[in-house]
C-alpha cells in the first residue's frame, strides 16, 4: 500500500473504520451480511452507510434478485483512497512513535 | 496531519482493520456441495471408464469437464462462499484459481497413476478403485486446500 498518509476524520470513528476495513477486503458486501459481522441494528448500520454515502466513499446498490430486495454495498475510488491513506496515517503514528522511542 | 492520535489508538485502530479483513479472509472457501459433486463425478467416471466403452468415456468426460467447467467458474477463487459478499480478488490471492485448478489436474494425474498401478497388480475394475481413492482426496482435501489458502491470504495481508 503506497497511499500518502492522510487522516480521514469521516473513516476514522470505530463502526465506521470496521465497515470500510469489510468493504475494502470485498469487491461488494449484502447489508445484511456487514449487518450480522458487526452485530448492528438495521438503523444503525443505516445511519453509518449514509454518512459514508454522503462523502462520497460508498454506493448503495439495490439489486433485485430472487425476487428478493437486497442492498449491495461497495467502496468507491475515493473510499479505497481514502481509507489507503487513512491507514497510511495510522502506520505513520505508530512508526513515528517507534523511532522516537528507540532514541531515547 | 492535524491529529492528535496517539501510538495505542493508532495500534487500535489498525487491530480493527486487519481484524476486518480477517472476517473478509475467513469467507474464502468454497461450498462443501462442490467437493462433493467433483467426487461424485470422479467415481462415475471412473466407473464409466472401467467399462471400456471408449465413445462413452469420450461423452461422460466432456459433460463432466462442461458442467464443472460452468460451475466453478463462480466458486473456482473461493471469493463467492456466500451471496452475501464478494471476496476481492485482491484479497483471496490472484493465484488462487490457479492453484486450485492444478491440484485438480494434479489429482487427474494421481488417478491415472492409481489405476495403472491397480492394473498391474490385476485389479478387475482399476480406474473405479483409483477414482474412489482420488474422490475421498478430493472430499478430504478439497477443504484443507482452501483453508492453506485462507492462511496464505492471511500472511499475505500481514505482509503488506
Amino acid at each position: 500500500m503506497s497511499a500518502a498518509p492522510r487522516f480521514d476524520e469521516i473513516i476514522h470513528p470505530s463502526t465506521r473504520l470496521s465497515i470500510v476495513a469489510l468493504l475494502a477486503a470485498a469487491d461488494w458486501a449484502d447489508f445484511s451480511y456487514v449487518r450480522d459481522q458487526l452485530d448492528l441494528s438495521d438503523s444503525a448500520l443505516s445511519k453509518q452507510f449514509a454518512t459514508l454515502e454522503e462523502a462520497g466513499y460508498i454506493t448503495v446498490e439495490r439489486p433485485l434478485t430472487d425476487r428478493r430486495r437486497r442492498v449491495r454495498v461497495r467502496l468507491t475510488r475515493e473510499g479505497r483512497t481514502a481509507f489507503d491513506g487513512h491507514v497510511a496515517a495510522l502506520r505513520q503514528i505508530v512508526s513515528t512513535a517507534t523511532q522516537a522511542a528507540a532514541t531515547l | 496531519m492535524d491529529t492528535e492520535l496517539t501510538e495505542a489508538e493508532a495500534r487500535a485502530a489498525l487491530d480493527k482493520i486487519e481484524h476486518s479483513r480477517r472476517r473478509v479472509i475467513d469467507e474464502i472457501d468454497m461450498p462443501q456441495w462442490y467437493w462433493n459433486g467433483v467426487a461424485l463425478g470422479w467415481v462415475v467416471l471412473g466407473v464409466i471408464a472401467d467399462l471400456q466403452i471408449s465413445w462413452l468415456t469420450a461423452v461422460a468426460t466432456v459433460v463432466f469437464g462442461a458442467v464443472h467447467a460452468s460451475v466453478s467458474s463462480r466458486l473456482l477463487g473461493g471469493r463467492h462462499r456466500t451471496d452475501r459478499l464478494s471476496v476481492s480478488t485482491e484479497t483471496a490471492g490472484r493465484h488462487t484459481v490457479l492453484i486450485i485448478a492444478i491440484w485438480l489436474m494434479g489429482l487427474a494425474g494421481v488417478t491415472v497413476g492409481l489405476a495403472l498401478l491397480a492394473k498391474a497388480d490385476g485389479a478387475g475394475h482399476p480406474v473405479t478403485i483409483a477414482s474412489v481413492i482420488v474422490a475421498l482426496l478430493v472430499l478430504l482435501g478439497g477443504p484443507q486446500l482452501m483453508a492453506a489458502l485462507r492462511r496464505r491470504a492471511a500472511r499475505s495481508a500481514n505482509g503488506q
